[in-house]
């Protein structure tokens, strides 16, 4: 019968393979409980940075650049997720849609501070919720019947020149005469120098800087059916880490933003 | 095929011999049940001895206080603060702080207690808040694209009647009154024969300072005989003489009318009546109107989502 060779197929284990094993197991072992240790640190430090950038006043987040970076991380995929749709992977808004830019230097609502950011997050803008931004909104002049045609061009005309674009001059005269009268009001959203008003969400005229648009087409539309700008609140769907989180990096990225260059920005509008 | 049948049946038979005489052994017995108590008295310890739901001790990141596990955020106390204060946040004094905050959590424990008396239920005040702030949620996503000409000229059409100008009238309501009222001691018949003398005389021309007193007339409602807009007069009126007012033509006369207080016979002096008005000038009444409509679809089709999802049983005899 045939019988193996043992000598050659099975060679005997001496002390050394034995000690060598051993070590090989140890090294594993240590290397285990390093990853175990390290991956419980890591987390132990993301909750507490998660937990101090909460415990932080929005206001005060910006002073620690370590609670910014760490904002930073986990707003990046959150905004991907579900603020890119509308307001544009690169931030730039959507004129369709009216969602603005953030990189205008220019706040639609409030002044653009943390603190501002995060309530518009997490309540939105006419979203329905008790506590979204919900003052006004622009009136639809002309669907309404309130302005005719002609009085709409005008109106185009003197924005055009608030912005600082080329301009038919007679038209815009007339224009700024509607705006500041009573019975259209204009100044009344926009303030008597077409300046805007955070609060009610009105924009500033003479930046040209337009979320819907600044050619006298869109100006039109704008004038003629109104705007009526939603976002949704993401209270209860984010949660507040999240939520600062993603105000944190929205404020950033906005603060950090170049000017635009002129050709860019007529481009753009 | 047969062989196979026979050799099957047997087998089958075999089978359910060793299965009749198939006995537990006495220890095994026992010990199945006391397993299954054990694990049954085991899983009711746990469920008797088990801490009761986790308590915060602590407030968590985001919120300023705790009320009876109930959070007051941080962002709507530092929203509270600066609208109270009347300035920035961080320009705010701690004590101007605590103010909020001790109103806060007042406001709170005031919420948790209607909640403990049952307030949505019991008071109509706080129902009312709650069902219009729902029917607002409803409506908000519908409100956000403006109507398409289109649609608002359509929605014009199918309501044309809504859309017209406010008739005026200056009408003078006089009334024989009968019975015990205002001493008049003349019986119903008696007032209304009068009364359609009377009116045959005004139509043929008499003067009404004639037969008002001539009948013993009364004019019911001497302060309203100016031009009124027609809503004012049916106030003024009521709905039937209102109803055969608006059918009269200036210089017209009504035939008598029999009310509870007497005859009344109604002049009708100037008349204006409403007039359809064009789409351009029903504009903004139609683009009202539209937006309401639109915010009524959104909360209908809310309630019809609420009750597909609810149980609601009616007592016998009754029917929505």
């Amino acid at each position: 019968m045939w019988q193996p060779d043992r000598e050659h197929s099975d060679p005997p284990r001496g002390a050394s393979g034995r000690r060598r094993g051993w070590l090989v197991g140890l090294v594993l072992l240590v290397v285990a409980v390093l990853a175990v240790s390290l991956t419980l640190r890591h987390e132990r430090a993301q909750a507490a940075l998660a937990r101090a950038l909460l415990q932080t006043y929005p206001q005060d987040v910006t002073a620690h650049p370590v609670l910014v970076r760490f904002a930073q991380a986990q707003a990046r995929p959150l905004y991907a997720k579900y603020c890119a749709a509308c307001h544009g992977a690169d931030m730039r808004g959507n004129l369709v849609l009216g969602a603005p830019s953030f990189l205008e230097h220019d706040w639609l609502w409030g002044d653009g501070t943390v603190f501002q950011i995060e309530r518009i997050v997490m309540y939105g803008i006419r979203s329905g919720n008790p506590k979204a931004l919900n003052v006004t909104d622009m009136p639809a002049f002309g669907l309404m019947g309130r302005l005719t045609d002609g009085q709409i061009r005008e109106l185009v005309q003197y924005v055009m020149k608030l912005s600082h674009r080329p301009y038919d001059a007679e038209a815009a005269n007339a224009g700024d005469m509607l705006f500041h009268e009573d019975r259209v009001n204009c100044y009344d959203c926009h303030g008597p120098y077409a300046r805007g008003d955070p609060d009610y969400g009105a924009p500033n005229l003479t930046l040209d800087v337009f979320y819907n648009g600044g050619d006298a087409q869109s100006i039109y539309d704008s004038i003629y059916y109104g705007r009526h700008r939603m976002m949704p609140a993401w209270d209860g769907k984010l949660s507040l880490e999240q939520i600062r989180a993603l105000a944190v990096y929205i404020h950033e990225a906005a603060k950090d933003a170049p000017p635009r260059p002129a050709g860019e920005l007529a481009a753009l509008n | 095929m047969l062989q196979k049948v026979t050799q099957r049946i047997s087998l089958t038979r075999r089978l359910w011999r060793q299965l009749a005489h198939w006995s537990v052994p006495p220890q095994r017995g026992l010990a199945l049940p006391l397993a299954g108590m054990a694990l049954g008295l085991a899983l009711a310890g746990i469920g008797i001895f088990r801490e009761a739901p986790h308590q915060l001790t602590s407030v968590p990141p985001g919120y300023v206080a705790l009320v009876n596990q109930q959070g007051i955020l941080t962002s709507d106390f530092i929203s509270q603060v600066a609208t109270e204060a009347e300035e920035p946040f961080d320009q705010t004094t701690p004590a101007q702080r605590a103010q909020v905050l001790d109103e806060m959590i007042d406001k709170e424990l005031l919420v948790q207690r209607a909640l403990v008396l049952d307030l949505p239920e019991t008071t109509t005040e706080v129902r009312t808040v709650m069902a219009d702030a729902v029917n607002a949620q409803a409506g908000a996503p519908l409100l956000a694209e403006e109507p398409t000409e289109a649609q608002l000229r359509a929605y014009y059409n199918a309501h044309l009647d809504r859309y017209s100008t406010q008739g005026t009238m200056t009408v003078i309501n006089l009334v024989l009154h009968v019975g015990g009222y205002q001493n008049a001691d003349q019986t119903i018949g008696q007032a209304e024969a009068d009364a359609v003398e009377a009116v045959y005389q005004l139509r043929s021309g008499s003067p009404i300072d004639y037969i008002e007193e001539h009948f013993g007339f009364v004019d019911a409602s001497p302060q309203y005989d100016t031009q009124q807009l027609d809503f004012a007069a049916r106030l003024h009126l009521g709905p039937q003489l209102y109803r055969i007012a608006s059918t009269l033509g200036s210089g017209e006369f009504s035939d008598p009318i029999v009310q509870s207080d007497g005859v009344h016979v109604l002049v009708m002096r100037q008349r204006q009546p409403p007039a359809a008005e064009d789409f351009a000038s029903a504009r903004a009444q139609v683009y009202t109107d539209f937006r309401l409509a639109e915010s009524d679809v959104a909360v209908q089709q809310n309630l019809k989502l609420l009750r597909s999802r609810a149980q609601i049983l009616l007592a016998p005899g009754l029917s929505e």
